[in-house]
């Protein structure tokens, strides 16, 4: 009786496994599919030379920022800003979330993709500029029905600065893709 | 079938009349108010989504919609919607910035050795009214007011709202104000001077009742800065029976220490990666 139990018990427990790693691994496989796309160029950054480490973790951390900035505005969650957002982009950002949710509004983003160009990074490597091309399809929802729904491809001037851990989005203002 | 023909020519018509639409000015500027025009009739809802704002009010399709200054004050790209009875229409529009009138001025390191060659950066960040960025170039002075020393001041333009200037830090220790202006914005940081490495180290020895005194002259850097007291010096004690090491804080200018040495022994010292000179002692009875 017992060995059976522990037989039954054993069978249970392999399963709940390859269960839980078949999940975790779809889990994984779809947060991959939601981070953006980000193609990153620091061919032409000044004074500073970029360091290898820094080339592979701005645009992660960019495509995390924009990640976690599409969650914020569609489920109007000021909370989601504080892992990749900081200074003027976290206040403009919860401004905008808090007067969505005011309105009874929301901001959805398909993402297509970005081409990030470092433009210059400090002498004391504090602080990066960068400018990004980016193709969003862009959706308003007021009380869940779309009022708005265009494909959107527009430049940014963005601020990344090193937090503790990441590059940190610090500000981003949309140009108006003429060159200054 | 004409008079069918007719009614449909005329119904489209009447509705490409009365489609709301709405139109925005082709220049905007941060901070100023503006004026939609729509056209159409009847009640209408409307929207602003911009880089800070998203708001939603009871409007009249066909009149004119004023938006406040102060719903405009973060450049960067807006969408207005008209919502009537015939459906949604939108359109995208630009704010530019504003006049360049801020900085913001990151100065590295707060505390440097004088004498390091292009060891301070400064950089400022063009800046409108309203904290945008000023894409444009513009003109930055930057300057530098060293303690007793005449203020330098050098000019360069922004590029993507961006100058920066990287300095050699003076002889002579103290601080000294880096400024950086453009517009009615003036930014000043302070950078402490320090003295930097200890420069021709030399010690003495004297009799005490312990054994010697071992004592440094005033330590001074290179350019004639005395060294911060709390600058460990090292002295080392080498004789037959091996080495001995004791690290002391410099103290009032000088540092001294108290060496019990019993035969023949060599005295050495060092701070940082300076050393300096060596004394020969003879201890004992």
């Amino acid at each position: 009786m017992k060995a059976a139990a522990f037989r039954y018990g054993s069978i249970i427990a392999i399963v709940a496994v390859l269960l839980l790693g078949v999940v975790g691994y779809h889990l994984r496989a779809a947060a991959e599919d939601d981070l953006p796309r980000v193609e990153f160029n620091a061919d032409n950054i000044s004074p500073r030379p970029i360091e290898d480490l820094t080339s592979k973790s701005v645009p992660r951390d960019y495509a995390l920022a924009w990640q976690t900035l599409a969650q914020a505005l569609s489920g109007n969650k000021t909370g989601l800003l504080d892992g990749y957002f900081t200074g003027l982009a976290k206040q403009d950002f919860a401004q905008r979330i808090n007067s969505q949710i005011k309105s009874g509004l929301q901001t959805k983003y398909t993402d297509h993709g970005h081409k990030l160009e470092a433009i210059f990074y400090s002498p004391a490597g504090d602080v990066m500029e960068l400018r990004d091309h980016v193709q969003l399809d862009m959706q308003i929802l007021d009380g869940g029905k779309v009022i708005y729904d265009q494909p959107v491809t527009a430049q940014y001037m963005v601020i990344m600065t090193p937090g503790a851990d990441r590059w940190l989005v610090r500000q981003i203002q949309a140009m108006n893709g003429e060159k200054p | 079938m004409r008079s069918l023909i007719t009614t449909f020519l005329v119904f489209s018509t009447a509705i490409s009349v009365m489609a709301s639409e709405i139109h925005a000015p082709a220049q905007i500027t941060a901070g100023k108010a503006i004026t939609l025009q729509t056209s159409g009739s009847g009640d209408a809802t409307f929207y602003l989504i911009g880089p800070a704002v998203a708001s939603k009010s009871k409007v009249q399709a066909g009149g004119d919609i004023p938006i406040d200054s102060d719903r405009l004050e973060h450049a960067g790209r807006y969408v207005a919607i008209l919502c009537a009875s015939d459906g949604c229409t939108a359109t995208n529009f630009f704010v530019s910035p504003a006049a360049a009138n801020r900085l913001s001025f990151l100065v590295h390191p707060s505390r440097i050795p004088v004498g390091t060659s292009q060891g301070i950066s400064a950089v400022a960040i063009v800046r409108d009214n309203f904290q945008n960025l000023v894409l444009k170039p513009e003109p930055v002075t930057f300057s530098i007011m060293a303690k007793d020393e005449k203020p330098v001041s050098a000019a360069r333009n922004s590029e993507n709202a961006f100058a920066w200037v990287r300095l050699t830090s003076a002889r002579k220790e103290g601080p000294t104000k880096l400024g950086a202006s453009i517009g009615h914005a003036d930014e000043v940081r302070v950078v402490q001077q320090v003295a930097a490495d200890a420069c021709n180290l030399r010690i003495k020895a004297s009799r005490d009742k312990h054994g010697f005194l071992i004592e440094t002259d005033p330590v001074h850097d290179c350019s004639g800065n005395p060294v911060p007291d709390g600058t460990v010096v090292s002295f080392t004690e080498s004789d037959s029976a091996g080495k001995t090491t004791v690290d002391v804080p410099i103290k009032r200018g000088v540092a001294k220490v108290d060496m019990p040495i019993d035969g023949r022994a060599t005295i050495t010292v060092a701070s940082g990666v300076v050393t300096g000179n060596a004394l020969e002692v003879s201890g004992g009875q």
